[in-house]
């Protein structure tokens, strides 16, 4: 079935499958392969996508689930082709290892701080519960996310 | 007598902690992972895999499954060329280790674990091969099993394998231990239980194969081996120029993806159906089929004077290998090395064995057997010094090993040992102490340190190979052969070849982990990696610099050893400069080559035998001390890290961020084996192949890890730098123990500490059951 | 997944006719996160999934004495909305311990109680709320207690073709309240949770007092022995703990292979007790 939806800011009409997930038709229909699948039951946060604004986890969406609606992945973020400065504050602080992880973090985190915006770190910490990271131990990540905070604050 | 350590040379690149190349690719999501990876007419492949973990295959009928629209092909252990794989000694080196261990690729007459693989399907779409799997018409008759190593070597156990289920035993004795203990002011005896653990990575193994127009299969992978194009080409009766593999940046190995993955079944498949084929595990199928660390128990008596010197340790391992051999042997000989401690024990005995069962096989993993002993030589120690009454600090500053000593087997320890400094510097760091937020909690501190080996074992004859070149612009090429795990390992070349070709970063390419075409440089396991690669690269740019600063030294008409490479030009001492362009068009013209390949050869030894101690077995050792903070809940024994920081001899920290994320990284890790981690297996039967009952520690479940780097400037890497991929998992399980036994008396012997335990242990379900 | 029919009605009798017709063939969709892994994992192979987003359920109203919450309400509505927050903050309280945030996107109230896992928040409090349930069919509408809803392990009161619209609870803003939980992991399902909502009359003694449990039998559970030993009585440490003990001795939980029963129960105990002693707590601060 055709199902429309806004993708990354843009209007798409996608060819789904009912009995496939959001994160299937992601990645292989569309071939969108920065939604990461790490457990397929909605624990370890690597196929993050926001949802009108919202994270949520593509490999709980039943695919037809999301006509109308909007639909971000990491893709979404880049700015002129550059580097969302929260992506920068990962890089230069170090929060990516093997980078599984990363684009449900950034995501979750991004969100997480369009309402809260100047969370503490125990705040940073419980915001991120969701999403697993096998590599960093966490402490760099929560580093980078309180920084850009910081200096989105002054900015 | 105070240890003198080697000053630091200047240095502009190695040293810094810049962000790495592959971060801000990964950052954007650009990595093309293994799974991120499609080809036109690609197939999607599934394995059947026993759900029994001890039975014989009675009946296997593919036709139902092959015939169905949309398979390409099924196949079983028949179809397989040469269906056996050996699983010892990984990586490119020749020299066998102690036993040839192999397993089937696909099983034959008999499984011996759950999950074990039966046959293998390709099909247009996963569904379909999902759907075929579930066709195929298998029938198997079960058998007994055994499912400890106690039961496995009790006389008339089942036998896993025919040779008997003993699988490995090592016996070191050294000095007279029965007199020690019997000589002892004070003798401790604790026995440790450790659990079966996963790697739990977030990328699942994965990989595609395809034959390329030149007719080699081809296959783009998850792993940490590169080098298992060869057994990829064993298994399939091909030559072994036939076989490339390209390894991608992983999404985590920590030695889960050191045995083969995916990449037989990837090679099998292509060659049987002509077209690439595409393998993702799901997480239920990477926690049910891969190997897992060893399960231990472990008996240990410590004796020591009434000053707290520890005169004698008796210690006893037993492990459990799962169904098939792997690396069982190797890891056993790891643990029973690192048995004693970083510590100077006069009078050691220790008899380490391995058995076979019907559980999950185990292997490889982030502290390679190094890592359980750990629980057990500083809960002994935290337990003497409380007997004692003696700080923890002192006494593993009066027992610490120094250079000059010798390990219980034997080798020599010939590098600064900085276990004080690194002790003072993580107990330090927790001052002052959290007061208890309520009357039914209490708080403790507690310290563990470790010792483990990097770089492998010296009778492996371990090398690593690396080329570097310059472009005619001067930008620089790094090609070797390393898979980068997540640690970095391809961005610290990238500093290493800077640094002494004088190139600035941004104008360094790596390329990394082609079989084909990038010269081999053997695994990323054993946190070999940097001292290994880094070397082969140091070696490789020393020798081009030498090379190119012959042909500048006639340029510029002042000598070669006067001559300095910074800022990507040439500096004479009178102040003048040459464009590297200019320099390398003056070596085309001369005929001088722009780049060169070197070999790094570890340090070699012959292999030793361990129960006469009779000397070296690996190239040297990293040492590390971490402290934690813990709050325990009296009433629920819910315990909670509060703070942690951990410390260790880097010997140089080529990039001080890589090195905290390793720490950090580890730690966190090594918290989540202390206190949640457990692969459950109930006869043979995994309970936890989800991430929902598998648990990992999340975000809100640690503290921050403070990392402390320490920089002895002693370690056999390049810039002497030391293995730390490993070392950072090995503390924190004592850590917190010790922190527990300071916040409450009780003394926990069981991993991973949950709640309930330390509920028990306090008491607190006395006379209930 | 097996391959399903999905069908998106937008009106209440489109999908009351679509589950007559397909009865134990149809599976609602809320907001998956249950559903889908059982999708997924096969455990459900239903011929028609019947997704009921676009029903107009998704709203929290509330007059006088309570609080009306559509079936479709989010968790994450619970743990952001004012009016929860003024009128029946245990909700937002409870909201908060679900999951991951991505599950409190999606995952509705409805759903959750449809599911009706005991280890559940929302099925406790709405216990402990004494909430009353409405169900429509194609056969009309009909309400249920809460207390006669969870019948046992993941079932319900529901029929196939029945669908949950509706959670009626009270609105109890003089109430104080406590969610206690014990995980063994930081947002997981609980080992144990606890919800305790109490008012403290003019006398300083306990009036209303509502007490249920997750987690330690196969439905949530009413601790009607530990509110009779509070209610009237002075809440003291000691009275607390009596009633605490009273409510461990009526329970008996189950062991799995991660936690044993007599753990559960001593920690059922001793979460009672904190949540008491908090709920107390509040309720003195609002009096
Ligand atoms: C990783 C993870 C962690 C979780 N942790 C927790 C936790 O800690 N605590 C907790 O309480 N829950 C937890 N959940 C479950 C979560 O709360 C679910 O949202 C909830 O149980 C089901 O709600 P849903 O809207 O997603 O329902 P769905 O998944 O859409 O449906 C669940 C079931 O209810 C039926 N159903 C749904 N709505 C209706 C209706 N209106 N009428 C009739 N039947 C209906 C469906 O047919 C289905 O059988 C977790 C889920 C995940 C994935
Ligand atoms: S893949 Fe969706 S949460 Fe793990
Ligand atoms: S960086 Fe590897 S999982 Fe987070």
């Amino acid at each position: 079935m055709i199902a429309r939806m806004v993708l990354n800011g843009r209007s798409r009409q996608v060819d789904v499958r009912p009995e496939h997930t959001l994160l299937e038709t992601l990645r292989d229909t569309l071939g969108i392969f920065d939604v990461k699948e790490g457990c397929g039951e909605g624990v370890c946060g690597a196929c993050t996508v926001l949802l009108d604004g919202r994270p949520v986890s593509s490999c709980l969406v039943l695919a037809p689930a999301v006509r109308g609606r909007a639909v971000t992945t990491l893709r979404g973020l880049e700015r002129d082709g550059g580097l969302h400065p929260l992506q920068e504050a990962f890089v230069r602080h170090g929060a990516v290892q093997c980078g599984f992880c990363t684009p449900g973090m950034l995501l979750t985190a991004l969100a997480f701080l369009e309402r809260e915006p100047r969370p503490d770190r125990e705040a940073i910490r419980a915001a991120l519960e969701g999403n697993l990271c096998r590599c960093t131990g966490y402490t760099k990540i929560v580093d980078a996310v309180e920084a850009y905070a910081r200096d989105r604050g002054h900015g | 007598m105070a240890d003198v350590v080697a000053a630091p040379e200047a240095l502009r690149v190695v040293g810094r902690a810049v962000p790495r190349h592959d971060a801000r690719d990964k950052a954007v999501a650009a990595t093309a992972y293994a799974a991120d990876w499609a080809l036109p007419g690609m197939l999607h492949a599934a394995v059947l895999r026993s759900p029994y973990p001890s039975a014989r295959i009675v009946k296997l009928d593919t036709a139902r499954a092959a015939a169905m629209p949309g398979v390409a092909v099924v196949l079983t252990a028949r179809d397989v060329p040469r269906n056996t794989l050996a699983t010892d000694v990984p990586g490119q080196t020749a020299t066998v280790g102690p036993l040839r261990a192999t397993l089937h690729v696909l099983a034959e007459d008999r499984v011996r674990h759950q999950g074990e693989p039966v046959a293998l399907v390709a099909a247009e779409t996963l569904e379909l091969a999902r759907a075929a799997v579930e066709a195929i018409d298998v029938a198997y008759e079960r058998t007994p099993g055994v499912f400890t190593p106690e039961a496995a070597l009790a006389p008339g156990a089942p036998q896993v394998h025919a040779a008997g289920n003993l699988l490995a035993q090592w016996r070191i004795a050294r000095g007279d231990v029965a007199a020690a203990l019997a000589g002892a002011a004070v003798v401790v005896e604790g026995e440790y239980t450790t659990q079966l653990v996963d790697a739990a990575y977030l990328e699942p193994e994965s990989g595609v194969a395809w034959i390329d127009s030149d007719g080699v299969i081809t296959i783009r992978v998850s792993t940490q081996v590169i080098e298992h194009f060869r057994d990829v080409a064993e298994v399939l009766r091909v030559p072994q120029n036939r076989v490339r593999v390209i390894g991608t940046y992983l999404g985590g190995g920590f030695g889960g993806k050191e045995d083969v993955t995916v990449e037989v079944y990837l090679g099998l498949l292509a060659l049987k159906t002509g077209r690439p084929v595409k393998m993702v595990w799901t997480r239920q199928e990477s926690l049910l089929a891969r190997a897992k660390r060893h399960p231990y128990r472990m008996r240990y008596r410590t004796g020591a004077t009434a000053a707290g010197e520890i005169l004698g340790q008796q210690i006893e391992l037993l492990g459990d290998a799962g169904a098939y051999a792997y690396l069982s042997a190797l890891v056993l000989l790891y643990s029973t090395v690192t048995a004693a401690g970083p510590y100077r024990v006069p009078s050691v005995e220790v008899q380490a064995r391995v058995a076979y069962t019907n559980n999950p096989p185990t292997s490889a993993m982030r502290g390679f057997g190094g890592m359980q002993t750990v629980f057990a030589y500083e809960s002994q120690m935290d337990r003497v010094a409380r007997a004692l009454g003696m700080d923890a600090v002192e006494i593993r500053r009066i027992n610490a090993l120094r250079r000059g000593d010798r390990l219980p087997v034997g080798q020599v320890i010939e590098t600064h040992v900085a276990l004080p400094e690194l002790c003072e510097r993580v107990w330090a760091a927790l001052e002052p102490p959290t007061p208890p937020r309520a009357p039914h909690v209490r708080v403790g501190l507690g310290l563990a340190c470790n010792l483990q080996p990097y770089g492998r074992i010296v009778w492996l004859h371990d090398w690593s190979s690396a080329w570097v070149g310059f472009e005619m612009d001067g930008s620089l090429v790094v090609r070797c052969g390393v898979p980068d795990v997540g640690g970095g390992q391809a961005s610290s070349l990238c500093q290493i070849a800077a640094e002494v070709l004088g190139v600035s970063l941004e104008r360094v390419s790596v390329h990394i982990a082609d079989s084909a075409l990038t010269p081999l440089a053997g695994t990323t396991t054993a946190s070999r990696q940097l001292y290994m690669s880094g070397n082969a690269v140091l070696k490789a740019s020393r020798e081009l610099r030498e090379q190119l600063l012959r042909v500048a030294e006639t340029m510029l008409g002042a000598e070669a050893a006067t001559l300095a490479m910074t800022g990507d030009l040439v500096h004479a001492p009178d102040g003048r400069t040459l464009a590297l362009p200019d320099l390398l068009r003056e070596c085309a013209r001369a005929g001088v080559p722009r780049g060169h390949l070197a070999v790094y050869n570890a340090p070699a030894g012959e292999p030793v035998d361990l129960a006469t101690g009779s000397g070296k077995v690996f190239p040297d050792y990293t040492y590390g001390a971490h402290a934690a903070e813990v709050e325990v809940d009296t009433e629920t024994g819910v315990v909670r890290v509060l703070r942690y920081a951990a410390a260790h001899d880097v010997g140089r920290a080529i990039n001080p961020q890589s090195v905290e994320g390793q720490i950090q990284g580890g730690a966190v890790q090594g918290l989540g084996y202390g206190c949640m981690e457990e692969v459950l297996v109930e006869d043979g039967i995994n309970l936890t192949t989800s991430f929902a009952t598998y648990l990992i520690p999340t975000a809100a479940d640690v503290p921050d890890v403070e990392p402390v780097i320490v920089e002895s400037g002693e370690g056999l890497g390049p810039f002497n730098a030391r293995g730390i991929g490993e070392p950072p998992i090995g503390p924190p399980a004592a850590a917190v123990a010790n922190a527990i036994a300071d916040a409450t008396g009780a003394r926990l012997t069981r991993l991973p500490i949950t709640a309930e335990r330390v509920a028990r242990a306090l008491g607190r379900l006395d006379g209930t059951n | 997944m097996q391959p399903f029919e999905y069908v998106a009605p937008e009106t209440l009798p489109d999908a009351l006719a679509l589950l007559r017709a397909h009865g134990e063939e149809a599976k609602v969709l809320a907001g998956g996160q249950s559903l889908v892994p059982l999708l997924n994992y096969r455990l459900a192979k239903p011929h028609v999934v019947v997704d009921v987003n676009a029903l107009p359920f998704g709203d929290i109203a509330s007059d006088d004495g309570r609080l009306r919450l559509g079936a479709l309400v989010r968790h994450h509505q619970l743990e952001e909305s004012e009016v929860v927050r003024r009128r029946c903050p245990v909700l937002a309280d409870a909201a908060r311990c679900i999951g991951n945030v991505r599950v409190r996107t999606l995952g509705t109230v409805g759903g959750s109680l449809a599911h009706a896992d005991p280890a559940a928040e929302l099925p406790a409090v709405m216990t402990a709320l004494d909430a009353r349930l409405t169900v429509a069919s194609a056969r009309g509408d009909r309400h249920v207690d809460a207390r006669d809803f969870f019948t046992g392990l993941l079932t319900t009161a529901l029929a196939p073709d029945e669908l949950l619209t509706a959670v009626d609870v009270p609105a109890v803003p003089a109430h104080g309240w406590a969610v206690e939980e014990l995980s063994r992991r930081a947002g997981d399902f609980a080992v144990v949770a606890v919800v305790a909502l109490l008012t403290v009359d003019g006398r300083g003694h306990v009036d209303d007092v509502r007490l249920a449990f997750a987690g330690v039998a196969d439905r949530p559970v009413r601790a009607r022995a530990a509110e009779d030993a509070l209610r009237g009585h002075e809440p003291t440490s000691e009275r607390l703990a009596l009633a605490a003990a009273a409510a461990r001795a009526a329970l008996d939980p189950p062991s799995d292979a991660f936690v044993s029963a007599a753990y559960r129960g001593m920690v059922a105990g001793v979460l009672c007790r904190r949540a008491l002693a908090r709920a107390v707590t509040r309720a003195l601060e609002t009096r």
